[in-house]
């Protein structure tokens, strides 16, 4: 159950995502899966730490998802910035006729 | 062939098909599935017996033989015997309302075996006198006195002789009284305990070589009852584990009465190997009593040599039933077996009859293990049936009467492709036979949803020919060839659910995936084909020609809204809910019913008025396992009976007739086992329930990714992916918000959910894909929009008939399909929802990181100062300083849509949309190359990374179609008013 919480609060913070601009790794859907995995590894690590087993949640578990997808979402704007230095949404594409 | 005399050959075989339809509805029964019938399921598990340690197919499918012929001999009528998976037997037995009579005659394992007793039997003081004559009086004292023995299977010519290779046994610790046992595996002992061992228990194990078999019955008259125990209870022989002969051995096996005393008696034939070692173990026995005998063994009588005479005992599932001695002097050299023998054991005429039937059918192969016991009373299946009848008949004439309000004549055209598919479907049903239960009636109405909505999609694209000024044979030509495409897609991704939920899924699961899987067929056949046909022939009739008379007379209704512009507030919503759904995942968790988590549930008709307590009081005194924790309550149902109770328990399958019988006994039950109905989960078949819906998610998901990926794009599967978590994941939420119990039907709304949400995001891919090539030079945003625009109007009209259908269920279906029905209502509002404002506005952002539309929107910037919700409102400003168009801005270049006046000067940078521009990001400078960002080479539109080519592509050319749609629908008009002054 706590898989399913920590899922729901990576899918359901992503959606917020669309406030930002476009310069995360892959877009995003690249986001999505930096969001999804970030609650995923910090709500197990969290679960762990505090040596609940995944059946037992409450609302804490839902916090421990929370620094995950924050920091998943931060990596892949870190990664999409740096893998494409000079990608801009708004601007047309160079080196290539259109 | 000419498409005039086509669509008569093809409405000629619609005819044939049907009469032949109609008769086999009048003519044929329609198979009912307990749950609308009443009857009694049972679910085995097979478990390894004897020698057989391993489980396979054909053993499987042996016992189901077996079974059939068991079940044949009750006269039970259409009976279904199948086997689920490779380990489970699913019997379901409609009418048969005593579960109990049910269990006793088809899990009966009925293994038979003989053996020579004195020489095996190892008793429990050796010491004293006539020590092989007394038993254990506890079987746990049986148990630990062969734990003393060394394991070992014994060998016959080579062969093992063994039935088992160590039996477990369950004793309460402290009354030392069998909680669980005798079973193959240590695990099987806890199946009634929730998989777990019950604290205060011990497991004892008997080693292999050895078995543990309980007392003969003793005979009815007192006086001649010497085989009982010393504590008149019946004990426990420990012996040797080597069976002279087995069932197998036998054959002709008849019930029969004893010549001498005329009780019950089952006697047989042996085959030529039984007989054989028959007369070599009888010949053995008499000669060891003459043995024993010594020199008085040639003079005593027969009587006295029957005292001193070893026995020959006959075991039937653990237990000797019977132990004739084998008079050395009557039969000094044993018995030939040639006319055969026979079984004596205090049976009554019933149970000779039964064990007679039982070795004639013979021993199954395997262990059956109760692992799902349900029984459903007949009035409340009656009850179940006659409010989906209902549901479905109030869904259809609603869905109807809207096609008829909106579509006019179309309207009227779906109405006799939805009776000719409501017809042809219940034909399938009683043709192939389905067996209709309560989750196929939930899949029936959902197809009919599935069929209107064939018929919706192309009826709006007819309307849109009509609007585009096409004539009406044009038109509905147009209107066909445009929408099969999208309408075969739709249907495959459905197909493509129901065939995974029905090699996946659960019992009652597949049912609901057949009937969606044939009624999706059907449904293909009749709303394309027959309709188009129909419409093809009556076109040519001056009716027709009325655009009014189609539902298409007024001007086609114009969404102007900027979906992906907007997407952000829908976004912002769906994360709310979804993080509200969390929430209320890790609160309150999901409320799962017995299907996941094993239990029984029960409703009883009591013949007397009870409080729950005094249930509770009575099912405590019958000794009935997780009674304590029952919720146990009053219902109103008046058609069942004036004192309805309900409750749910941990009581394991086994113990549901127990309950019955202790209910019966204490208050009653109204019509006697007519008035109880039960279903009992264990906790295998739970656990097993659970696995497969997550199976069945996951390979769901990724078929339908890889077909999407095929048929569209790769980007293309991943929106559908999301909207897919998005619609679950508030499903879900809503449940676990709300506290509604989660069932197996529930699992199959959620499916269904699936293959719904797919349905209406690839209705709206697929036109998107129609667009992109008819757009080379429109941003993607703009292409999306455009699109959404065109297929809204379908999406909410199939969305409201499947709501109609779906509140018809929630109106009228009994607590299963009500369960099923609110999961859809929601997945349907959820799936529509997703499709537009979630699916379709990922693939635009992510589909305009591409270069192609990252230039084209740039482009269109650098032109407009903006971009423009929808295609054609693009200016053409620069495209005319390339000398192709000639001068003014309000030219239309692209879009599907009717020409609009653009009022935006194409070179005012500054101006900016009325509302909700899709980017608000900073407008380009002047950095990019004029003729690059402008209107590109030549070849640009090649390079769209679209697939567009041709007429299309070329700006020239759509500027003429759009110009000449234009003069079109300027004639269509002039016509329509002057018909109208």
């Amino acid at each position: 159950m706590a898989v399913l919480v920590w899922f729901t609060v990576g899918v359901g913070l992503w959606h917020f995502t669309v406030f930002f601009p476009d310069r995360f790794w892959g877009g995003i859907v690249g986001a999505l899966l930096g969001a999804v995995t970030g609650a995923m590894i910090t709500g197990a690590i969290s679960q762990i730490a505090i040596g609940e087993s995944v059946g037992e949640t409450d609302i804490a578990t839902v916090l421990y998802a929370v620094p995950g997808v924050l920091i998943g979402v931060g990596i892949m704007w870190l990664i999409g910035t740096r893998h494409e230095p000079d990608f801009d949404p708004y601007e047309a594409p160079t080196g290539r006729r259109a | 062939m000419g498409s005039r005399r086509r669509s008569y050959i093809v409405l000629g075989l619609v005819l044939v098909l049907i009469v032949a339809s109609a008769y086999a509805v009048t003519s044929k029964p329609t198979r009912q599935g307990i749950d609308l019938a009443g009857g009694t399921e049972l679910v085995y598990e097979a478990r390894a017996t004897g020698a057989n340690t391993s489980i396979n197919v054909e053993d499987v499918d042996r016992s189901v033989d077996l079974i059939r012929e068991r079940v044949d001999a009750l006269g039970v009528s259409e009976p279904e015997i199948t086997r689920i998976g490779e380990k489970q037997i699913s019997v379901s037995l409609p009418e048969v309302q005593n579960a109990q009579d049910a269990i006793d005659q088809v899990g009966q394992t009925s293994q038979l075996s003989f053996y020579d007793f004195e020489p095996n039997v190892i008793p429990p003081n050796p010491d004293i006198t006539d020590a092989i004559e007394r038993p254990f009086n506890r079987l746990y004292d049986a148990v630990i006195a062969s734990q003393d023995q060394k394991p070992e299977c014994f060998e016959k010519g080579g062969e093992p002789l063994c039935t088992h290779d160590g039996q477990y046994y369950l004793f309460d610790e402290n009354s030392l009284e069998l909680l669980a046992g005798p079973t193959s595996a240590e695990q099987d002992l806890y199946l009634k305990f929730d998989g777990e061992q019950p604290e205060g228990s011990v497991v004892e194990k008997v080693p292999q070589g050895y078995v543990v078999l309980q007392e003969e019955a003793p005979p009815d008259d007192p006086a001649t009852d010497a085989n009982e125990s010393d504590t008149g209870i019946r004990g426990w022989f420990l012996l040797k584990d080597r069976p002279e002969l087995t069932g197998d051995d036998i054959r002709n096996p008849e019930q029969n009465f004893d010549p001498v005393s005329n009780a019950p008696n089952v006697t047989f034939d042996f085959t030529d190997k039984g007989q054989e070692a028959f007369a070599e173990v009888t010949e053995r026995i008499a000669q060891r009593g003459l043995a024993a005998a010594g020199v008085q063994g040639q003079t005593i009588t027969a009587e006295q040599a029957a005292s001193i005479s070893d026995s020959f005992a006959v075991v039937l599932d653990g237990e000797i039933v019977s132990r004739p001695i084998i008079n050395f002097k009557e039969n000094p050299t044993g018995i030939s077996g040639d006319t055969g023998a026979q079984i004596s054991g205090n049976f009554t005429i019933t149970e000779a009859q039964d064990l007679a039937e039982f070795l004639r059918i013979g021993a199954l192969p395997v262990e059956l293990a109760l692992i799902n016991q349900s029984t459903v009373s007949a009035t409340l299946g009656q009850d179940a049936l006659d409010g989906a009848i209902k549901a479905a008949l109030f869904g259809l004439g609603l869905v109807v009467l809207f096609l008829l309000a909106y579509y006019r004549f179309l309207g009227f055209v779906a109405l006799l492709g939805l009776a000719v598919y409501a017809l042809f479907y219940l034909a399938m049903i009683k043709i192939i036979p389905i067996t209709l239960t309560l989750p196929g009636i939930a899949g029936l109405i959902l197809t009919i949803g599935v069929a209107a909505d064939s018929n919706i999609v192309i009826f709006e694209r007819i309307k849109e020919e009509l609007h585009l000024g096409r004539s009406t044979l044009s038109a509905i030509a147009q209107g066909y060839r445009k929408g099969i495409a999208t309408i075969v897609d739709a249907n495959v991704i459905t197909l493509l659910t129901a065939f995974i939920l029905f090699v996946l899924a659960s019992a009652g699961v597949k049912g609901f995936a057949f009937t969606l899987g044939i009624g999706t067929i059907v449904s293909l056949f009749t709303a394309v084909l027959f309709t188009q046909a129909f419409l093809a022939v009556m076109g040519r009739s001056p009716m027709m020609r009325s655009a009014r008379f189609l539902g298409a007379g007024e001007d086609q209704r114009e969404w102007k809204f900027d979906f992906t512009g907007m997407s952000k507030y829908f976004f912002s919503a769906s994360g709310i809910i979804l993080m509200v759904g969390a929430i209320a995942f890790s609160t309150q968790q999901l409320n799962l019913g017995i299907d996941f988590e094993s239990g029984t549930r029960i409703t009883a008709a009591l013949a007397e008025d009870a409080s729950a307590e005094e249930v509770r009081t009575v099912l405590n005194d019958a000794k009935i396992d997780g009674i304590d924790q029952a919720e146990i309550q009053s219902v109103e149902n008046e058609d069942f009976g004036a004192n309805v109770i309900q409750m749910q328990a941990k009581i394991p399958p086994d113990q549901a007739v127990e309950v019955q019988g202790a209910l019966s006994d204490a208050f009653g039950l109204e019509g006697g086992d007519q008035g109880f109905q039960n279903e009992s989960v264990g906790p295998t078949f739970g656990q097993q329930v659970a696995e497969n819906a997550v199976k069945a998610l996951i390979m769901s998901l990724l078929v339908i990714a890889v077909y999407v990926a095929i048929r569209f794009e790769a980007k293309y599967a991943v929106p559908v992916i999301i909207a897919l978590f998005h619609d679950i994941l508030i499903t879900g939420g809503i449940y676990a918000l709300t506290g509604l119990e989660v069932t197996s039907a529930t699992v199959a709304a959620f499916l269904t959910i699936l293959g719904y949400s797919m349905y209406d995001t690839i209705i709206v891919f697929d036109r998107i894909r129609e667009n992109v090539p008819r757009m080379p030079r429109a941003a993607f945003s703009q292409i999306v929009n455009r699109s959404m625009a065109e297929v809204l109007t379908r999406s909410l009209i199939t969305g409201l008939s499947t709501v109609f259908l779906v509140g018809m269920i929630l109106i009228f279906g009994d607590e299963t399909l009500r369960g099923f029905a609110f999961a859809m209502m929601v997945g349907i509002a959820s799936g529509t929802y997703s499709s537009i404002f979630i699916a379709a506005p990922v693939l635009t952002a992510w589909k305009e990181r591409e270069p192609t539309y990252r230039a084209r929107r740039h482009h269109i910037e650098e032109t407009m100062g903006y971009v423009p919700v929808f295609p054609e409102d693009n200016a053409v400003a620069r495209i005319e300083g390339h000398g192709e168009l000639g001068e003014g801005p309000e030219q239309k270049l692209i879009g599907g849509g009717p020409p609009v006046a653009t009022e935006v000067p194409a070179d005012a940078p500054d101006a900016r949309p009325p509302t909700g521009a899709p980017e608000t990001g900073p407008l380009p400078s002047d950095g990019t190359e004029p003729s690059e960002a402008v209107t590109g080479p030549p070849g640009a539109a090649e390079t769209d990374g679209s697939g567009a080519s041709g007429e299309a592509a070329d700006p020239a050319v759509a500027h003429r179609e759009a110009a000449h749609r234009e003069r079109r629908r300027q004639r269509q008009k002039r016509r329509k008013h002057g018909r109208n002054r």
